[in-house]
């Protein structure tokens, strides 16, 4: 199928996902496009994490479809999410504590030197690297990418996370919750790295429980509510924070203005 | 300054406990029995140290992994006792036999890794139902009765195991330079290689490393079935350096090399491990077992040794951690 331009990247149909008696995703219709940043919004509990987990292959689906430029794929797990170019930063810290900075960095995609056989990594390469990433998210402390992530504050940690997707450049980029306790200039980080994304060509799904934050950075916004889309093209540029806080709490906009006075 | 952070770094390693512990050992023991470091003395010490460092060895890479293998001392009495029953029944060569009991280690090894990763049983309990079988297979096959070793004699495959050969009138065995091997291979893939970057992670955060594409079963099976082969080599090297294959050898083993891998410095819980801490903890407790012995301290107290050891250590690497953690 020929890439035509108005194909969504991503295209998730009809999207059901149990936990158990727990239903998460009831329906769920999503799409991303190319070139575009998407702000994920709902409550908690909402489905959000979920439908990004699905995505990015951490968890399989129970029912439905899930297209990449139209073609159907099947994400049976992290690694094949990964081959397709979608690369995921989980809430849930996604860093090995005990190893270095560049050990994380370059997890499961490690260079190497010298002959094959001998499976060498090339550590050098990954420290060089590694220093390089660190400055561009905004850590200007200079932290030895040798570091173990154990010693580093969330907010460092969360940065190395985001590092890591930017240098290996995937066509989709998740971002869940990525300014979790952050400082502001680690915030700044992020969200300048969110921007930068659109530029260089990426796609983003960036979810935060910070409205401020996804209406800085994105070019659409979609509220899930109760393990559905509710609403999937809201424009932050012509719609009020109040608007979407009343669609995420599923008061009616009468309702969401009376609550308030 | 500079001299004081590579210092102080050099304390941080989780290698400088058990390092201090050694000197101060061997201080001890020669300062008090002047031949305990006699050549003879040492010799006699590296022939047996180096069968239980091998499973120590493959069992440091396994538990910085994040599971351990209690069945190796159970196939360290089986591999022996299965290679001489094929080779004495006359069904193969020794050479074949060999082959198949290390496949058959394998085999065991895999089988831990299936039930570990596939069916989610911990470590603990599948490897000591393997233990349990294994011996009781052992013991079943042999009717109990030690197998018949010494019609290998000038076998060179036996010669290539355990053979001997002297340097000046420092008598060393083979196996020294297989265990010397097996530290420069294992140390090598823990640190330097992908693989061990994986294994690390697997036991760090299994979670996040199969986030990274890496296939954490994978590794945990592969590190199964290493510590299964390397009880089934250290067993064959004993058997054949003893001359006897005795279903009943390598009880308790497993502890033994679990307590060597811990005292070194590696994480039970996985994510941390370091061969060189592994061979300065088995050090430490086979010089005890030969120590207390040349001071006359009773042997039978020698578990009182080891286990205030072990307790010593796990003290110090937690004090240490702390320490870290807290940032000074
Ligand atoms: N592993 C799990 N087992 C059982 N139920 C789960 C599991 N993960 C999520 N759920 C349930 O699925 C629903 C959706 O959870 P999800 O994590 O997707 O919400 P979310 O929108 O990301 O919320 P938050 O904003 O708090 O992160 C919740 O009711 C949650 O309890
Ligand atoms: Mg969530």
């Amino acid at each position: 199928m020929s890439n035509t331009g108005n194909q969504p990247l991503i295209r998730m149909a009809d999207i059901h996902k149990s936990y158990g008696q727990v239903q998460a995703l009831v329906g769920a219709n999503f799409h991303v496009n190319e070139r575009e940043i998407v702000g994920l919004l709902g409550d908690n509990g909402a489905g959000k994490s979920t439908l990004i987990k699905v995505l990015s292959g951490a968890v399989p689906l129970t029912s439905g479809d899930i297209f990449i430029r139209g073609k159907k794929v099947e994400l049976r797990n992290t690694g094949d999410a990964i081959a397709n170019g979608i690369e995921t930063i989980y809430q849930d810290s996604a860093l090995v504590t005990q190893l270095s900075i560049a050990r994380n960095l370059f997890l499961g995609r490690e260079p190497l030197k010298g002959p094959a056989f001998l499976n060498r990594m090339d550590q050098d390469a990954m420290n060089d690297v590694a220093r390089d990433l660190l400055k561009r998210v905004g850590i200007s402390k200079n932290i030895p990418p040798t570091t173990p992530i154990g010693s580093l504050s969330g907010g460092e940690r969360q940065a190395v996370a985001i590092a890591r997707a930017m240098h290996f450049d995937s066509d989709l980029i998740i971002l869940d919750e990525p300014t979790n306790n952050l400082g502001v200039a680690e915030t700044q980080g992020v969200l300048n790295f969110v921007r930068g994304a659109r530029d260089s060509g990426h796609s983003c799904i960036f979810i935060a429980h910070n409205i401020h934050h996804v209406f800085q950075v994105v070019d659409r916004i979609v509220v899930m509510r109760r393990g559905k889309v509710v609403a999937d093209n809201i424009d932050p540029k012509t719609t009020t924070v109040q608007a979407v806080e009343g669609v995420i709490t599923g008061m009616s906009e009468h309702e969401a203005e009376a609550a308030a006075t | 300054m500079e001299n004081r952070s590579i210092l102080q770094r050099f304390i941080a390693r989780p290698e400088f406990g058990p390092f201090v512990l050694l000197v101060l050992m061997i201080v001890v023991f020669q300062s008090i029995n002047p031949s305990f470091l006699s050549l003879q003395n040492i010799s006699n010490t590296l022939a047996f140290t180096v069968e239980l460092g091998l499973i120590a060895l493959a069992m440091t890479l396994l538990m910085t992994s994040g599971e351990f293998d209690l069945s190796v001392g159970s196939v360290f009495g089986f591999s022996a006792v299965l290679m001489w029953t094929l080779f004495n029944a006359e069904v193969t060569s020794l050479e074949v036999a060999f082959l198949a009991a290390l496949l058959v280690a394998a085999f065991i090894g895999f089988v831990n890794g299936i039930f570990v990763t596939q069916l989610k049983i911990p470590s603990f309990l599948v490897t000591l139902g393997m233990l349990l079988v294994v011996r009781g297979t052992a013991l079943f096959i042999t009717d109990g009765f030690p197998q018949r070793t010494w019609n290998a004699a000038g076998n060179w495959l036996a010669e290539l195991l355990v053979g001997d050969f002297y340097i000046g009138s420092f008598r060393l065995y083979m196996s020294l330079v297989w265990f010397v091997l097996a530290v420069i291979v294992l140390g090598y893939i823990l640190t330097q290689s992908r693989i061990g970057n994986w294994i690390q992670a697997s036991g760090g955060n299994p979670g996040a490393a199969s986030a990274r594409g890496v296939n954490v079963s994978r590794v945990k099976i592969g590190l199964f079935m290493l510590s299964s082969v390397m009880a089934a080599l250290a067993g064959i090297i004993s058997s054949v350096r003893t001359s006897s294959a005795n279903p009943n050898s390598g009880t308790g083993y497993e502890l033994e090399v679990i307590a060597m891998v811990v005292i070194g410095g590696t994480a039970l819980m996985g994510g941390r491990g370091t061969i060189i801490g592994t061979v300065l903890g088995i050090f430490i407790l086979r010089m005890m077992r030969n120590g207390i012995i040349m001071i006359g301290v009773p042997g039978l107290a020698y578990n009182i040794f080891i286990g205030a050891i072990i307790l010593g250590m796990m003290a110090l690497h937690s004090w240490l951690e702390r320490r870290h953690k807290a940032g000074t």
